[in-house]
């Protein structure tokens, strides 16, 4: 035993390397992986031969002289944002700039981005540029555009091939500079490539067409300032983060992420005209006693020993949030007692010494804010004039409403979840009803019901517009499918678990929210996100109801303009190619969520 | 309590006859379907008192431990820890568990959350604490089963037995009066039960009320004042670890132990 110990202290056991794998030459790679026995052959002739034919066929429908690509050039204002007024469109660049400032932080922040070596990069260039070259050998080029073509593509390769071959092996470079560098290369272009033209172009008749190169002219100095803004957050973002707490910023980066949808629509976008006297005599004082008296409430509710007059007096507030529902007053103040009622009842839960407390009332204070802003907002008459039920339209459009839909279904969505799986029979029988009744209901049914059938249902005073109105609908409708994908996630959570909360004390809604939920929604990403994404491209049913979102517009606006009659394939191409760059970008989102999350589970 | 009590102070040397009832069951029963997993059982634990729940698998020591802190409803009979009966009244059960300490056989720690945060959520937000009193505490538990440097990692990156030691402090926390230990070193490689033993010696010879179901009968013969040999949903003997282990009464105790020394 202690010769053994003796042989292995002088270092006769030395720790072997695991072998490496040889990495094949191309010639070899490609005999071994595509041509390996005569099925494999023929499969990879076959296909190969099917994609050039597909190729083909592609290109020659795209780079066809029938085609009117100027339909799509010329009306992309209208497919971004439909009708919204030229000399107001500075707003859409601050809400696009805003956009690229928190992207540029979170990414400073939550120090994103990974590292991609300089060979693979190479690789990938090499690749690009030799397809770049096949395609336009297939394609119906004239002689001077081939050849234009092929040099972009061969420069590409040349450049990705002498990448592979000069760099070191272990030369390695942030995925964040790399795709700066292609954005930075995108929008040099638009100062040195005149693309297309654009003009407003409304019903039949297009007032002005502007001249070669104006869609470049126009947004050359935007895009290229938001590229600018862009990196600007991202290092004022890292320099932060050397200073403030990780979690305090993390936390604030997402509230401000949360907060910006509302407030670039209702603030930005939508210019509302606000009535200051109305806002200084009514709002600010509404707010003012609701965020007083509620914090106070609140903080004297969260007092670990509140005890059994705590529920009472948070039962009563409910009581009178619905009660106020049958007398006459202002919408805000029956929207702030509920919402007083709810932080009331689930004070208990987050009890606890000074310091949580007074957090917890300051959490009032700022939803209730946040509550009360919106409300004054939605109630103030937008100043944006375009013809149309609302201002705005296209891609916008279906952002807006595919976001709104979004956040508002995922609490309603994990509600109804838990819901669904409590021990309480109301509450599951209700959720489980409503989750059936709505899964058991076409989509479209329910838009067209909102959008014609919802206003009527309301009381006399309340008016709600058209996308309101469709928003809820279609929230209802996603969050019953989204009940569903974490009810799956909730079931993955093992007995153990709760039985190790249910051992150290806890309550249901404490062991709820740190214990089950947490590793639920984990569980749950990659089914959540899947529905978000098809939340986000369903939207497009919106044009069966006349809205202008971009498939309207794509389908029945532009191929109506006399200019460009019947010019439905090319705008129908065009809005694929957004919905897919969108979709696409979501779901590599959600890959690097999962990556990130899965850290603790191993 | 007991001041004649000095270094091996457990085991079934101790005098508890003066102590307080911590733990009283009478005529417990309970049913899985047509099942009965525990058929009329009565026990009483004192305070300090190391009782050790031995029985072959499917004995109903299990369900009777977890009956213990309401995990699983016995259906009668009655069950009273530290003076408060358990019955359906939610503010009981919620009293009982902050009371007891339960550590189980698959570990069950949050895997979402640090080790920290693991031994320190419960002390924030059932207990009350503030949160840095909270994790000077975690620290010092940490300590006590001597893993401080993994406070910081998640349980899914510890080895079975420094995952066990962090349920222990994790149950610790909460300052309990009773432990109550499921199997605890059943799901563990072996050669990291000692860890996890030692831990729990520790833990009884300062005093801490423990009922533990183990099969390991070197920690039952050193550390328990008294074992309770369970059958069939019954209990078959209780005896001190001297008696029990070399002079059984009963028939079906003397099977069990011949089939597993």
């Amino acid at each position: 035993m202690s010769d053994f110990n003796v042989t292995g202290a002088e270092g006769t056991v030395s720790i072997k390397p695991p072998p490496e794998t040889p990495k094949l030459p191309p010639r070899l790679w490609i005999k071994e992986n595509l041509f390996s026995s005569p099925f494999n052959i023929f499969l990879t002739v076959a296909s190969t031969g099917i994609l050039l034919i597909l190729g083909r066929g592609l290109l020659s429908f795209i780079f066809s002289h029938e085609r009117q690509w100027g339909s799509t050039a010329t009306n992309l204002r209208l497919l971004m944002t439909q009708a919204y007024p030229e000399e107001q469109y500075m707003r859409v660049w601050v809400c696009v700039g805003v956009i690229f400032t928190l992207t540029g932080l979170s990414m400073a922040v939550w120090n994103a981005g990974s590292r991609v070596a300089l060979r693979r990069l190479g690789s990938f260039l090499l690749s690009t540029g030799v397809v770049i070259d096949i395609l336009t050998l297939l394609a119906p080029f004239s002689s001077s555009a081939t050849i234009i073509w092929l040099c972009v593509g061969t420069g590409i390769s040349l450049f990705g091939g002498s990448l592979v071959k000069f760099s070191d092996e272990d030369k390695t470079m942030s995925v964040l500079t790399v795709t700066v560098i292609a954005l930075a290369v995108a929008i040099l272009s638009l100062w040195v490539v005149p693309y297309g033209h654009h003009s407003f172009v409304f019903e039949r008749t297009p007032r002005s067409l502007a001249e070669a190169g104006t869609v470049a002219l126009t947004t050359k100095l935007p895009w290229t300032i938001m590229l600018l803004i862009g990196i600007a957050a991202y290092f004022a973002g890292k320099a932060i983060r050397e200073k403030v707490s990780q979690n305090v910023l993390r936390v604030s980066v997402l509230t401000i992420w949360f907060l910006a949808p509302p407030a670039l629509l209702y603030l930005v976008l939508r210019d509302p005209d606000f009535d200051m006297g109305h806002v200084l005599n009514t709002d600010i004082p509404i707010f003012l006693v609701f965020a007083a008296v509620g914090a106070g409430l609140l903080f004297w509710l969260t007092r670990p020993t509140a005890g059994e007059l705590g529920k009472v007096i948070a039962a009563i507030t409910l009581l009178i949030g619905f009660g106020s529902f049958l007398t006459p007053m202002r919408m805000i103040i029956r929207i702030l007692i509920l919402l007083l009622a709810i932080f009331a009842i689930s004070a208990p839960t987050f009890a606890g010494d000074t310091q949580t407390r007074r957090r917890y009332s300051l959490g009032w204070i700022g939803v209730s804010g946040v509550t009360c802003w919106l409300v004054t907002a939605i109630n103030t008459p937008s100043t944006v004039e375009v013809p149309g039920s609302f201002f705005i339209g296209g891609v916008s459009l279906t952002l807006l409403i595919a976001i709104f839909t979004i956040v508002i279904s995922f609490p309603l969505g994990i509600l109804l979840a838990l819901g669904r799986t409590s021990t309480m029979p109301i509450f599951r029988i209700l959720c489980t009803w409503f989750i059936e009744f709505v899964r058991g209901i076409p989509l479209i049914t329910i838009l067209i019901f909102f959008s014609i059938m919802f206003p009527m249902f309301l009381p006399k005073e309340m008016e709600i517009g058209e996308v309101a109105s469709i928003v809820i609908g279609y929230s209802l409708f996603s969050s019953a499918y989204l009940a569903e994908n974490v009810r799956g996630g909730l079931q993955s959570v093992t007995r153990g678990q709760h039985e190790a909360a249910d051992a150290v004390g806890m309550t249901t809604p404490q062991k709820t929210l740190f214990i089950v939920l947490p590793q639920a929604l984990r569980v749950s990403i990659p089914p959540l996100v899947s529905h978000c994404i098809g939340v986000f491209k369903e939207t497009s049913l919106l044009a069966i109801i006349g809205l202008f979102d971009i498939l309207y517009i794509a389908r029945n606006v532009i191929p109506n303009q006399t200019e460009f009659l019947g010019s439905v394939r090319e705008n129908l191409l065009f809005v694929c190619l957004i919905y897919w760059i969108l979709s696409y970008q979501m779901s590599k989102a959600s890959q690097r969520l999962e990556r990130r999350v899965g850290l603790g589970e191993r | 309590m007991n001041e004649t009590n000095n270094e091996t102070s457990t085991g079934s040397n101790r005098d508890l006859s003066n102590a307080a009832d911590m733990i009283v069951c009478e005529n417990v029963s309970k049913w899985y379907g047509d099942f009965q997993a525990l058929d009329e059982v009565s026990a009483t634990i004192k305070e300090q008192e190391v009782v050790v729940v031995l029985g072959p698998s499917g004995s109903g020591k299990s369900t009777w431990i977890r009956c213990i802190n309401r995990l699983e409803q016995h259906q009668e009979g009655r069950i009273e820890v530290d003076g408060i009966e358990l019955t359906n009244d939610l503010r009981n059960i919620e009293k009982v568990r902050s009371e007891v300490g339960m550590v189980f056989q698959q570990f069950n720690l949050f895997p979402h959350l640090k080790v920290i945060d693991n031994v320190t959520l419960a002390p924030i937000w059932v207990r009350k604490k503030p949160k840095v009193e909270a994790q000077e505490q975690a620290i010092a538990l940490l300590e006590r089963v001597g893993i401080p440097e993994q406070a910081d990692k998640y349980p899914g990156q510890l080895s079975g037995g420094q995952q066990q030691r962090v349920a222990i402090a994790r149950a610790l926390a909460m300052e309990p009066r009773i432990m109550l230990f499921d199997e605890p070193t059943s799901a563990l490689d072996p050669e990291m039960i000692k860890e996890v033993l030692d831990v729990m010696k520790e833990l009884a010879l300062s005093g801490m009320t423990m009922m533990v179901v183990t099969h390991e009968v070197g920690f039952a013969k050193e550390v328990a004042d008294r074992i309770i040999f369970m059958d069939e949903g019954q209990i078959v003997e209780i005896g001190t670890p001297e008696t029990f282990f070399t002079d059984p009464v009963e028939e079906r105790s003397k099977l069990f132990l011949s089939q597993i020394l």
